[in-house]
């Protein structure tokens, strides 16, 4: 399988090559376009996985992810599937091997064969102060995953200790961990400056990061919006 | 300290590498991430009195942030919608930037407020503007793209699309055309630039995404 993610940062969209009998699970209405020798199958579950998981759907859609899951196999050789999410942003695709990623809800895109998706809790806290959902998606395995943000993503390499602003995660390793915390050393500064709660990291990993913040831009642009 | 501007122009936003000891101010709110060797402070942006003018005359926070590095660190700084982000560099001179339009600058930068007057008010760019003045860099963001222009003489621009210009630039409103085509262009009022200087545009308003997504609702 190859790809190529075109048209980043602000519409990007991501091209999967696929060959004869390679899948790969989209979320629900991410298919932009795809060859016709595509075979396309709803799902509540996960292929390979052999019990139709409904605790899984469940916390799915927790998570802000729909309850079905679409599986793209190719059923001829060279086939292409073009997708992408519904609002502008970035795509990113980040090769899984041994260490477990931690995504925002929502933030996932679509993963090949292989990678098994999951919701879990971070805790309290986090679930509430974290500026994201209350529950993650663990992706394990080994394969390929692409996700998506609002606004551009980078990657940082964290080692040692590293804060991100609250609404601002996309996704890292599970050897990484982190905290709400205040962002000033003095609470009222925390309050005034306008950066309240931030995240803070620590361990050694990869961590992603979307340099905009959705519920910022909401908060700017809501005023001037008529009532419905 | 070196700076970079990422992600030009949808979704710009700023990389700064501080060295130890190193220094910038920075709009509330505007931080996304960064080192944890570098620490917050939060001060009034220019005195209480001059905070509160710039905060329901300028649109800026009351508060700005001063981060410091305590050792070498990375700072990223963005906005709250998507959009170019600029970056000029005074040498003791000043520029005039438009409400909202302030992002960050170095420690040799001061803030200050400007009357604008009130042609500038009628053609809903704000009764006054952002005075920044001293030695040093400064970072202005926009919705939409970021282009400069050396003005000579005359120049039209459509309300809402500037955000940064010359002391030397004087602003007048005018009708886009005659009466009948100001009123069935769609231009209505429109800036009357004079020079010499420099401007800078926004290709987009953050008005006018909220008028036309008004149109859909």
């Amino acid at each position: 399988m190859q790809h190529e993610i075109i048209a980043r940062s602000a519409a990007s969209a991501a091209q999967i090559q696929l060959a004869d009998g390679e899948t790969v699970t989209c979320e629900i209405g991410s298919m932009i376009a795809m060859s016709s020798d595509i075979n396309v199958e709803t799902t509540s579950f996960e292929r390979g996985s052999k019990k139709p998981g409904m605790l899984k759907s469940i916390k799915r859609m927790f998570v802000g992810e729909s309850w079905f899951l679409n599986h793209f196999t190719a059923i001829q050789a060279d086939q292409t599937l073009l997708i992408g999410p519904q609002q502008l942003g970035d795509i990113i695709c980040h090769p899984l091997r041994t260490t477990a990623l931690i995504v925002q809800g929502g933030s996932w895109l679509a993963s090949t064969d292989g990678i098994e998706i999951d919701a879990t809790f971070q805790g309290l806290g986090n679930a509430l102060f974290s500026g994201e959902g209350i529950f993650w998606i663990k992706c394990t395995g080994s394969g390929d995953l692409f996700l998506n943000s609002f606004g551009a993503i980078y990657e940082v390499e964290v080692d040692g200790e590293y804060t991100v602003d609250t609404g601002h995660i996309v996704a890292y390793e599970e050897t990484l961990e982190f905290k709400v915390g205040k962002s000033n050393a003095s609470v009222i500064g925390s309050l005034l400056g306008g950066e309240g709660l931030v995240c803070k990291f620590t361990g050694s990993g990869k961590l992603y990061c979307q340099s905009h913040n959705p519920q910022s831009f909401g908060r700017a642009l809501g005023p001037k919006l008529n009532p419905r | 300290m070196q700076s970079e501007i990422r992600n030009r122009p949808s979704f710009a936003n700023i990389k700064v590498n501080l060295g130890p000891g190193d220094k910038i101010l920075a709009e509330a709110g505007s931080m996304a991430s960064m080192s944890s060797s570098i620490n917050i402070a939060t001060r009034w942006n220019g005195g209480v009195f001059k905070a509160l003018a710039k905060r329901f005359f300028a649109n800026e926070s009351f508060f700005i942030n001063e981060f410091t590095a305590a050792n070498d660190g990375e700072l990223v700084l963005t906005q709250t919608f998507p959009g170019d982000i600029e970056c000029f560099e005074l040498t003791g001179n000043t520029m005039y930037l438009q409400p909202g339009a302030f992002l960050a600058c170095e420690p040799g930068i001061s803030l200050g407020l400007g009357w604008a007057g009130i042609a500038s008010y009628v053609g809903r760019e704000g009764l006054f503007r952002l005075k920044v003045s001293g030695t040093g860099k400064v970072w202005f963001g926009g919705y939409g793209g970021i282009f400069e222009k050396e003005v000579e003489a005359d120049y039209v621009v459509d309300t809402g699309h500037l955000i940064a210009y010359d002391p030397t630039i004087g602003i007048k409103m005018g009708l886009a055309g005659g009466l009948f085509s100001s009123f069935f262009s769609g231009e209505g009022l429109v800036t009357r630039v004079k020079g010499p200087g420099k401007i800078y545009l926004q290709s987009r308003s953050l008005d006018g995404l909220a008028a036309w997504t008004n149109s859909h609702l």
